[in-house]
């Protein structure tokens, strides 16, 4: 395919030259001597509408380079970048998230960026522990673009109507999953509308259970942590939440098992007064509701012990494919320094690791904004050690998991024969891979 | 041969772009599936040659490969003939002269070209909510809806009346059939007091045949390959519990979502011999009931 070119195409079929000619012309209009530089990432609309507004301040600022944009929702980013590994055809600058990263990283389609750092990538003001998360024995690959933590976020009107009021009620940042029911179910009772989702095909919020229960998702050999005990207590504490009539009926949730769009969420869609997420997605979520969004951590068990982790939430790396790996290592470089930039980008990818962006962005927060930085500031030191980045195979580990807990949620089968069946289904992925 | 090309250049060039298209995205795409699904490929690592390990793997230790299949032959078993009896069932009733017939042959025909689109699936996914249209409209004659989309003893209809919905094809092609049998046939068949049942299976369905294998033939396959519809409803998984694990989108999660683009390849086969099994089966019953006009026998 390559090697036919346009020219030999018009010479053979002069038919086409018209349709040739006006797909040029929707093109982007480029001049030669400009350099291009493509940059994708996955998001929503919120972060589509900031990161447009930030490529347009940066070729203003910056004669000869021409930065373009593309997005896709997070389910299908990764599917589009795959095509692109196999074409040889992927943007310079894409986005990575902790996990997925090492896989890209081993299989080279993510480059190193040490040959850039100090000409044309500063990362002088960036956070040590930002660094590191970006390094892969010894070389530094990813530029951590914020970090984040797992969060609950619930409406507060719903909340002040049902007489909950945190702080007094319950603690944001310490409440047990008894608690949850209690207040849930006071909230169904007051307002009518289930006081959260029911996280039993979540498998975020199981991960954070595991580890509270103190085990990790992947075990230093890459076995799988969870014990039969464990995902059984997950279940049933859930089941109880939901037999209180503190959350949406099963059958509903089932529908959403496995979504991961946040207009979908309970608190979006009406249907609950509490969602789970990344802190991150706070201000996204905000920008879709009315109502004002308070911030808590997830439930605990009365142990008390943390399992959240603070970790970056995205990265921006450079990939092999890049043309002109001098100018896309510029432009990220920009992207998390340029006080400009930032201050549009603000917090919606997660707490910014360069403290003088953090600085200059602190007096112009919106209030979803407030919220998150002030959360990320309570929970220092109150959550778990990062851990090693997940094996392959965690994927389908991840879907499995949503697979079956429709099953609990539909009542077909006990929650100890589902266990069993899951952690079956999960040894046997992980030997597959 | 210089001679040929040159006599012949002018038809080739025009034929070019289906040409280029048919040997580049067509021949090309479908002998590199070949050899990579006797591999183990995960896109950004080359392949490697494993021989028929997939297809053991395929027949030996996969449930969801059993499951898609269970799946899949639900779904076309059941939804292929209602399919093609309320085509058939509309294209009589349209066949009977009706003022204005060019509106409601284009009316009924829209579903078939909005039927295979990402927006009719996702207002699909709508209508079938459990707060959606139609349990609303159960709600006003005081019925109470179940979760049409997340109880997997539903999930399934929603799908086959979504396909039937999509009866605009073979209806249009029913139609034609139907305006070639001769009036006269009917008319004797009156006169012999033969009433509109004895008609439809003494004169429409034998007449219709060809027409009718035809279509069969080609909603089966469609159904074989049917895809988007599920992968919407199901939010690309399957979901619930497997029971919208259509074959196309278990091929498409292990291709992209977990990357095993060998497998998904040896899949991809596994469906093609499938269906062409089912296509020659259709065609070697065929002589049996299929008669056609300038046979003789």
């Amino acid at each position: 395919m390559s090697k036919f070119n346009r020219r030999q195409f018009l010479h053979t079929s002069a038919g086409f030259a018209g349709s040739v000619a006006v797909m040029s012309a929707f093109g982007r209009p480029a001049f030669a001597q400009d350099a291009a530089v493509r940059h994708f990432w996955w998001g929503n609309p919120e972060r589509d509408k900031r990161t447009f507004a930030v490529i347009d301040i940066y070729n203003g600022k910056t004669p000869g380079v021409v930065v373009s944009g593309e997005t896709l929702g997070f389910a299908d980013y990764f599917t589009k970048l795959t095509t692109q590994i196999a074409g040889g055809n992927m943007p310079d600058v894409i986005q990575q998230g902790y996990g997925v990263l090492f896989e890209y990283i081993a299989n080279g389609a993510v480059v190193p960026l040490d040959d850039f750092v100090g000409k044309s990538l500063d990362i002088s003001k960036m956070d040590q522990s930002a660094i590191d998360a970006g390094t892969v024995d010894g070389k530094f690959y990813a530029l951590s673009i914020g970090a984040n933590s797992h969060m609950a976020v619930f409406n507060t009107r719903l909340f002040e109507e049902a007489g909950v009021k945190p702080g007094e009620t319950f603690d944001p940042f310490a409440y047990t999953y008894d608690e949850l029911k209690e207040f849930a179910a006071a909230i169904k009772e007051a307002t009518g509308i289930p006081g959260t989702d029911d996280n039993t095909a979540d498998y975020q919020n199981f991960s954070d259970f595991t580890v509270q229960k103190g085990a990790n998702l992947y075990n230093e050999d890459g076995s799988y942590g969870p014990t039969q005990e464990i995902v059984e207590e997950y279940w049933s504490t859930w089941a109880a939440i939901r037999d209180a009539g503190g959350t949406p009926p099963g059958p509903e949730s089932a529908a959403l098992a496995g979504v991961s769009e946040l207009s979908q969420l309970g608190v979006v869609t009406g249907k609950s007064a509490m969602s789970y997420l990344w802190s991150n997605q706070l201000v996204g979520v905000q920008g879709l509701m009315q109502d004002i969004l308070g911030a808590a951590v997830y439930p605990n068990t009365p142990e008390m012990i943390p399992g959240s982790v603070i970790q970056p939430s995205q990265f921006v790396c450079l990939t092999r494919d890049s043309g002109n790996p001098e100018a896309a290592t510029a432009y990220m470089s920009a992207f998390v320094n340029d006080l400009d930039m930032t201050a549009v980008l603000g917090l919606e990818r997660g707490i910014p690791s360069n403290s003088e962006v953090r600085a200059a962005l602190e007096p112009n927060l919106s209030a979803a904004e407030k919220v998150s930085v002030e959360f990320i500031d309570r929970i220092q030191g109150k959550t778990a050690p990062l851990t090693a980045p997940p094996p392959s195979g965690s994927a389908e580990v991840e879907q499995t998991f949503e697979r079956l807990a429709v099953s609990v949620l539909l009542g077909e089968r006990t929650i100890p024969e589902v266990a069993t069946d899951f952690l079956n289904q999960a040894k046997a992925i992980l030997a597959r891979a | 041969m210089h001679k040929f090309l040159r006599r012949n250049f002018a038809g080739y060039a025009f034929l070019s772009p289906w040409l280029i298209g048919f040997f580049l995205l067509a021949i090309g795409p479908i002998l590199a599936s070949l050899y990579l699904s006797f591999t183990k490929y995960n896109v950004v690592r080359p392949p490697q040659w494993i021989g028929l390990d997939n297809y053991f793997y395929m027949f030996q230790m996969d449930q969801r490969f059993w499951k898609a299949l269970q799946v899949t032959f639900q779904f076309v078993v059941i939804s292929v003939p209602l399919k093609l009896m309320f085509a058939l069932g509309v294209a009589m009733a349209l066949d009977k002269g009706i003022r204005a017939i060019g509106w409601y042959r284009a009316l009924f025909y829209l579903p078939s070209i909005l039927g295979g689109s990402i927006a009719v699936a996702i207002l699909w996914r709508q209508l079938f909510n459990y707060d959606g249209v139609i349990n609303s409209i159960l709600r006003l004659f005081g019925g109470d809806g179940p979760y049409w989309l997340s109880d997997p003893k539903y999930s399934l209809w929603t799908l086959i009346v979504l396909a039937i919905w999509q009866f605009g094809s073979p209806m249009l092609i029913f139609l034609a059939g139907l305006r070639a049998i001769p009036q006269e046939l009917y008319e004797a068949a009156e006169i012999d007091a033969a009433g509109p049942v004895r008609k439809f299976f003494a004169i429409t369905v034998p007449l219709l045949a060809p027409v009718i294998f035809f279509n069969l033939v080609l909603q089966m396959i469609e159904a074989f390959k049917s895809f988007s519809g599920a992968f919407i409803i199901s939010g690309g998984t399957g979901a619930p519990l497997d029971s919208l694990l259509f074959f196309t989108v278990y091929l498409y999660n292990e291709a992209f979502a977990f990357l095993r683009m060998g497998y998904a390849s040896a899949l991809a086969w596994v469906l093609l011999l499938i269906i062409a099994l089912f296509t020659a089966i259709a065609f070697w019953t065929s002589k049996y009931w299929v008669h056609y006009e300038n046979e003789r026998g």
